[in-house]
């Protein structure tokens, strides 16, 4: 099968923008993003001191247009190149990468960082502040060649059990100690517990800060506001604990993930460039360092060395 | 005929996975609690409450209804618990009755009926029993029971860590107590009153009460300081019980793994118990995999 010379460019401008092939374009293309998204958010926070607003007007508007149009380009190379990832599969088409990307994280930030602006070059009486405020969102774009993000949202979801219940204890005992504060001081205090819900706030703002900012005056109520405090510490400490337990587990669930594929790569015992590149990107994109890679390597040395000994 | 369906009950409220109707009676129960936790907090605010009063009422009346049917069903049904030969019907009965699921239903469905018989009990006192329904949800939350499981394993450091708390309470408000009782009387007149002072100052780092001598500020920096040490104690013990307990059941899994490898072949139904398995504990499908592939490994080095 020949390609066109379109096909071609597709192919080249789908390996450069998705960067799955190691390739000093798309290394490029990365980092050039990424400079322009960090500039940008330095300038919409400075844009939002009034005499830095003034004296640069002319320049934060020009910035502001060069971003979009990079960005707009960015957004329709990346929709027309995606079309190559599942082209050549059984039952791929065009439209199902292109679906893929549209509808992924990534695809909506790029979507609706950018488009706001156009909004406003037809809506010009448009709420600035709002369209300043999507703007923003453009720091997301980031979070796709760092792992970071994916890996906070992908830990709290393999640990929503734990969070979940930590959050229900939260809710439980603050139902329960809000309500017994109002029972038993509300009538001392009307003006600081007057109801449940003011005594919620109370309680909320005891957890958060260690300090509700209230006396109690009756004995039964200082009993209640020093278990309170106890329990902000316990509290906090839990979902501490819960958080450290899920990045722990996520490191884990990565090594498990390379050493599967270090496996599959070692299982036909030939190691070819492409799959080491392919290891390596996988190396970059866990932000596993050479230690644990070395390790890993060497375990699995030695148990193909056991296994080939036993055998004979 | 009724005890089969006395049996049958049981399991729907017990919530097992062999009836549909369970997962509908779980969901049914929490929404009801739901809704009656948000119609006491909203009829204690006065401008709420003089408007919808009758509303919360009736609410009340057939909540009350609601759980007290509840109940019933549960004492009725967990008759069938115990076959005849290990006990009367009433050995299952008794057991869900006094257990701590049984103790929060009756408190928090009784008040009313209470109410009723004796109308001048102190209303306060019935709202808050009325509260303890949120605990009926504690049931349905199998996350929640594990992590009261992972700091119970951990309770003698938890223990150590409160008498730690304890001595450094005791001591900093003696200390502020000398200190500071002479200058600020109403605040330090006593130790029992420089205690409150001491734990704000210990779980918030903010004393409600500024010191006003050189001494007394030197001990309310110690205290504060003291503070952040407990804290950095608790969360210690509280993330090291957690992550104790994963490895717990990891260790558990990888024991039945390897049981299933050991004759060297995986049946459809060790493959099943695998899965079920694998839910219990929460392991997510990467970590079993590679699990699987030690377990492999080992095996295959053995052969």
């Amino acid at each position: 099968m020949t390609m066109t010379s379109i096909q071609r460019i597709r192919r080249r401008a789908y390996e450069i923008m998705d960067g799955a092939v190691p390739d000093k374009y798309s290394h490029f293309v990365e980092v050039f993003v990424a400079l322009l998204v960090v500039a940008n958010v330095i300038g919409i926070i400075l844009e939002s001191v009034p005499e830095i607003h003034e004296a640069l007007e002319a320049e934060f508007h020009a910035f502001d247009l060069f971003s979009v149009a990079v960005f707009s380009v960015e957004f329709v190379l990346r929709v027309w190149s995606y079309g190559e990832k599942y082209l050549h599969d059984e039952d791929g088409s065009e439209w199902k990468g292109r679906k893929e990307y549209l509808f992924s994280f990534y695809g909506i930030i790029d979507f609706v960082s950018t488009v706001p602006f156009y909004l406003q070059l037809i809506l010009p009486g448009a709420d600035l502040r709002v369209l300043r405020m999507f703007r923003l969102l453009r720091i997301f774009k980031l979070s796709r060649y760092n792992s970071a993000f994916d890996d906070m949202v992908a830990a709290v979801k393999a640990e929503r059990d734990s969070f979940s219940s930590a959050v229900f204890l939260l809710f439980i005992s603050c139902l329960l100690f809000s309500s017994l504060i109002y029972i038993i001081e509300g009538h001392k205090q009307p003006e600081v517990f007057p109801s449940i819900p003011a005594a919620m706030h109370w309680f909320v703002i005891t957890i958060v800060s260690g300090w509700g900012n209230v006396d109690p005056v009756t004995f039964v109520g200082t009993i209640l506001v020093i278990f309170t405090q106890i329990l902000s510490i316990a509290l906090a400490a839990i979902l501490t604990g819960v958080v450290s337990t899920a990045y722990t587990a996520q490191v884990e669930r990565r090594q498990a993930m390379y050493e599967m594929e270090v496996r599959a790569v070692l299982s036909d015992g030939v190691v070819t460039e492409e799959e080491q590149a392919k290891l390596k990107i996988m190396q970059a994109k866990l932000g596993m360092s050479d230690d644990q890679v070395q390790a890993i390597a060497e375990q699995i040395k030695e148990e193909k060395k056991l296994a080939e000994t036993g055998n004979s | 005929m009724t005890s089969g369906f006395k049996h049958t009950l049981m399991e729907i409220m017990d919530g097992s996975p062999n009836h549909a109707a369970s997962r509908w009676v779980e969901l049914a129960i929490t929404i009801v609690v739901l809704v009656n936790c948000s119609a006491v907090i909203l009829d204690s605010v006065p401008e709420i409450h003089a408007l919808y009063k009758d509303f919360f009422h009736e609410l009340e009346f057939w909540s009350v209804m609601f759980f007290t049917t509840e109940y019933i069903a549960r004492v009725w049904s967990l008759g069938a618990k115990y076959l005849k030969s290990e006990g009367s019907s009433w050995k299952g009965r008794r057991q869900y009755i006094f257990s701590p699921f049984g103790l929060v239903d009756f408190f928090a469905t009784m008040p009313y009926y209470m109410h009723m018989f004796f109308p001048y009990l102190d209303l306060r006192i019935l709202r808050v029993l009325r509260l303890l329904r949120i605990l009926k949800l504690s049931k349905y939350n199998t996350a929640l029971q594990d992590l009261f499981q992972a700091v119970y394993s951990e309770r003698q450091a938890f223990g150590s860590a409160v008498f730690l708390l304890t001595i450094a309470t005791v001591v900093s408000a003696s200390l502020m107590h000398f200190a500071e009782g002479h200058e600020q009387p109403e605040f330090f007149g006593t130790i029992p009153h420089s205690i409150y002072w001491a734990i704000i100052t210990i779980t918030s780092g903010y004393g409600n009460v500024e010191p006003v001598t050189k001494a007394g500020e030197a001990i309310a920096l110690i205290t504060g300081f003291l503070g952040v040490c407990m804290a950095a104690i608790m969360t210690g013990i509280v993330a090291s019980a957690f992550s104790n307990q994963v490895a717990r059941k990891k260790a558990a899994f990888e024991a039945q793994i390897r049981e299933i490898f050991s004759d060297g072949v995986v049946t459809d139904e060790e493959k099943e118990t695998l899965k079920r398995l694998q839910a219990h504990y929460r392991l997510t499908d990467v970590q079993v995999e590679a699990m699987l592939q030690r377990a492999q490994n080992k095996s295959g080095m053995k052969g």
